[in-house]
């Protein structure tokens, strides 16, 4: 434990730090683009550059290469280092084109931060800037831009050592160089390629999803659950502010998830998610259930619950299909409301689509269900099965109406518009995880929190409240 | 010949870089000598105590570059020749590879020993054609001899030397690039710590070393280190081989002992500036040294501490004669030009500095030039001082401010008046032949 002095402060390194990460976990920010706490050291933007005092005069060097070394002293914030950084980010912007205004990155920049912190005057320069390619295709979800980029390899060293694709690397030297994909590797095949879009400290690599959608500094970002596998990434849902509602212009906008971002959690996915999690709009936003329903005839919500109830109490082989993709709340409520009366099955909701990574060694699991570990728990392993049933309570999706044995009742929840709920007995349209509160349990076991981003659809239902009313003691023989 | 020659002590025939031609003069002498009487240790000692600094332009003493090798730390090391000889102006790497193959072969042996080195690589530049034809066959020539290979003249050491080919980047003539270039990868100097001596090719430790530097090696152990350290200065023991170009009237590669006069360098034994004009300045050790005018180098002899005296270096060996009536601005910009090309666009300052700089300066030169301009170039000359991974960024800046603290009024003048100080074509005629 090597004892340094940062500004003066002594600070305890850990053993191999380097004084950029003793600065920061000492609460002392070093700027810098392309040191990345997950990322190798590749010391090319030269912003962290600090200054040692020494016996013989001080020298200087980056801090992020710098290894911590017992009583070092540190400036992190004098004259020579001020200098030296306002030239550097002179020289970042001297190609830079400065496009704020039409910049997606604008309001979370890095270079946008850094300049009116610690330089702030226009550019010296006279001569025209060097121009480059503007959109460039990387992959069919992110495009380049050329000017933008400052270069930090942060992308590339991204796909080389935490998503293993090797898709970027960066062609050609000098002012000319050129971040762009491996001839023979696509980014497409990096399920993960989004995340250089997160790294990307300046706005260079750009999401197609998000491209010229909003503002950042009119959404807000939620804490939520990414319900893509059964990992359970935690994510932020970013949505319009309620102050900037939009009320003349398209208000779909205002419950929309306009892009989704990792949130840093060690114990689960440490900064990344992959690209199902940046899709989970295509999951969420499709169209959804109107409300309940008797037979495909819309009613009111009371009428649908007597009806269920009635049906409840009629059967007399009642079963169960629990969905995977409900949160350790309902699949409480659900085993209070129907254990001992239904037999009760774990169903898997989704199934791996075609073409999607089923597992590897970062963070994609091979089932496709946020909350199949504590349904199982509450409910067994057993695997679904309906025989002999006389009634079929059905929540959520992946269930097909062919399984349902002749003369059964059913009774079915499902958030999303489909063909067959119109089939049921009784159907409720439930809210989604986006509506409500709740938690999600991981195959680790590790419980992650997500809070609704906008109110609950109209005729929409809480699952919870469906078990609730349908809760019947069990029959007492007579 | 400018003082005692070690390299270029035979006279060059068609045969003379053959193995039959350099064991006729001694050749390999040496080498039978390390193996058979010394152990690693005392190699190492021997290189150590004759004080030889590497001519690859840092100066930095050979034998402590070897000494942080530890023999006994298990892991593999290795010896890389730096033959990617890039430096404008310099070309005595060139002249070894061409007609003393052998020497440098005979030395890397030896010095793969010193260290216990079971594979050497010599990294030359891919443009070099006759050069690397003539190694090539010289390394063929030694394995066949079985100077090279398994259980080198009967005893139980073996290493093997590869020669990898460049593929044209001045990087890649920094130790560190040179490395990855060779480990297949963009030539990208690498951040230090850790050291190449600690962490080098295939992170393990790796000594780099100059192709002139390794190749007085045999000449070292043939003599012994005392016996070189007779050769030179105190400080700077041996010679070094200047490859001169310029408006010089033999332009070539000579010898020269250090402690030589500079002045009675160029103006006697190179046959002085061409057309007999007055020397308005030389460009000391190819082009990233700071230059020093006709009159800096009156007193200066051919040392490194006299250099240093001076205000500028030895670098490469590669000095630039400029004639009286040379136009420095643009003398700079061929400089810059070079520059912003092969800078290899890792470190900002480096990479957007050396464009920048090349653009200014040829706005200058295009009659764009406007006040501040100078200024400008200072700036960006000391946004690279110290800041970035390689020495590339400081040598520009040095090439640089050197230029600018000596030839101001030339480049105020042309961004005033619009034309250069020294209009029309510089007639000086044409070189006479060159020396060896």
């Amino acid at each position: 434990m090597p004892e340094i002095f940062i500004d003066g402060v002594a600070v305890a390194a850990k053993d191999g730090q380097t004084v950029m990460e003793a600065a920061r976990d000492a609460g002392v920010y070093i700027p810098g683009f392309c040191w990345h706490p997950q990322l190798s050291v590749a010391g090319n933007c030269r912003l962290c550059m600090v200054e040692v005092e020494g016996e013989t005069g001080g020298w200087m060097d980056i801090a992020c290469n710098m290894p911590a070394t017992r009583g070092m002293k540190v400036l992190t914030n004098s004259p020579r280092v001020r200098e030296r950084r306002k030239v550097m980010l002179e020289m970042v912007l001297l190609n830079h084109p400065v496009d704020c205004g039409v910049c997606d990155k604008a309001g979370e920049c890095m270079l946008q931060d850094y300049h009116y912190e610690h330089n702030g005057a226009p550019s010296v320069s006279t001569v025209p800037k060097v121009r480059a390619t503007k959109f460039h295709d990387l992959s069919s979800r992110i495009l380049l831009d050329n000017e933008r980029c400052v270069l930090c390899s942060r992308c590339v060293r991204f796909t080389r050592e935490v998503s293993r694709s090797h898709a970027l690397g960066i062609v050609a030297r000098g002012d000319h160089s050129l971040v762009r994909c491996d001839e023979k590797r696509s980014l497409d095949d990096d399920p993960y390629s989004d995340n250089v879009v997160d790294i990307c400290p300046v706005g260079a690599l750009l999401s197609r999803r998000f491209l010229y959608k909003s503002r950042v500094w009119y959404l807000q970002k939620t804490p939520s659950v990414c319900p893509g596998c059964e990992r359970g990434c935690t994510i932020d849902l970013w949505h319009r502010k309620a102050e900037w509602r939009l009320n003349a212009l398209d208000a779909r906008h205002n419950t929309a998830i306009e892009r989704v971002t990792p949130r840093e959690n060690p114990a689960v996915n440490g900064p990344w998610i992959c690209n199902k999690a940046r899709d989970l709009p295509d999951l969420l936003e499709r169209a959804r259930a109107e409300g309940p329903m008797l037979k495909g005839r819309r009613v009111a919500m009371a009428e649908a619950l007597a009806a269920a109830r009635q049906l409840v109490e009629a059967a007399r082989r009642p079963v169960a299909l629990v969905s995977s993709w409900g949160s350790n709340e309902e699949l409480a409520a659900a085993h209070a409301a129907l254990a001992g009366r239904f037999r009760c099955h774990v169903k898997a909701d989704h199934a791996p689509r075609p073409g999607e990574r089923l597992a590897d060694d970062l963070l994609i699991r091979p089932d496709k269900n946020p909350n199949g570990r504590r349904a199982r728990e509450l409910f067994g392993e057993a695997p679904p099965a309906l025989e002999g049933a006389d009634l079929v309570l059905a929540w959520g999706e992946g269930f097909d109406f062919a399984d349902v044995p002749r003369g059964a009742r059913t009774i079915l929840l499902n958030a999303f518009l489909a063909p067959e709920n119109g089939h049921a007995d009784a159907f409720f349209a439930t809210t989604l995880q986006t509506e409500r509160a709740g938690h999600y349990t991981n195959f680790a076991g590790t419980v992650s929190a997500f809070t609704p981003i906008c109110p609950a659809a109209p005729h929409t239902v809480d699952a919870e409240a469906v078990f609730a009313a349908l809760a019947v003691r069990p029959r007492v023989s007579a | 010949m400018p003082g005692r020659a070690l390299l270029m002590d035979f006279a060059v025939t068609p045969t003379s870089h053959r193995l039959a031609d350099y064991r006729a003069r001694g050749g390999y002498d040496a080498l039978r000598k390390v193996l058979g009487t010394m152990k690693p240790e005392q190699v190492t000692k021997e290189v150590a105590a004759s004080g030889i600094l590497g001519h690859g332009g840092a100066a930095f003493p050979a034998g402590r570059k070897w000494q942080v090798i530890h023999l006994d730390d298990g892991q593999p090391h290795y010896l890389c020749a730096n033959a990617d000889e890039g430096e404008p102006g310099t070309f005595k790497d060139r002249w070894i590879l061409e007609h003393a193959p052998h020497r440098l072969v005979e030395s890397m042996a030896i010095a793969a020993y010193a260290l216990q080195v079971r594979h050497a690589f010599v990294y030359i530049r891919g443009e070099f054609d006759l050069p690397y034809r003539r190694l090539q066959a010289a390394v063929d020539e030694a394995y066949e001899a079985g100077l090279l290979g398994e259980r080198i003249l009967g005893t139980d050491f073996s290493m093997d030397l590869v020669v990898h080919r460049g593929a044209g980047s001045y990087v890649c003539g920094e130790a560190s690039g040179l490395l990855t270039s060779i480990e297949g990868r963009k030539g990208y100097p690498r951040n230090r710590p850790p050291r190449l001596t600690v962490k080098g090719l295939y992170q393990r430790p790796t000594v780099v070393n100059n192709v002139e530097t390794l190749s007085n090696l045999s000449a070292i152990l043939a003599m012994g280190a005392d016996a070189f350290r007779r050769i030179g200065t105190p400080k700077s023991p041996g010679t070094q081989l200047v490859s001169i170009s310029g408006h010089v009237a033999r332009p070539g590669v000579y010898e020269v002992e250090f402690g030589y006069p500079v002045a009675k360098f160029i103006h006697e034994d190179c046959g002085g500036v061409l057309g007999g004009r007055a020397l308005k300045c030389i460009v000391p050790g190819g082009i990233s040294t700071k230059v020093l005018t006709g009159e800096e180098i009156a007193e200066v002899t051919y040392d490194h501490a006299s250099f240093a005296k001076a205000g500028s270096g030895l670098g490469s060996g590669g000095m630039i004669v400029v004639a009286e009536g040379t136009c420095m601005v643009r003398l700079l910009q061929v400089m810059v030009r070079f520059y912003h090309h092969e800078s290899c666009g890792q470190c900002t300052p480096c990479r957007e500095g050396m464009g920048w700089m090349h653009r200014l300066v040829d706005g200058i030169v295009e009659g764009r030039g406007r006040p501040g301009d100078l200024e400008r170039m200072e700036l960006i000359a000391m946004a690279n001082d110290g800041t970035t991974i390689c020495g590339m960024g400081d040598a520009c800046g040095y090439a640089v401010t050197g230029i600018l603290a000596k030839y101001r009024d030339e480049f105020e003048h042309w961004i005033a008046q619009g034309r250069s100080k020294f209009d029309g074509r510089l007639e000086i005629g044409e070189p006479e032949a060159a020396l060896a």
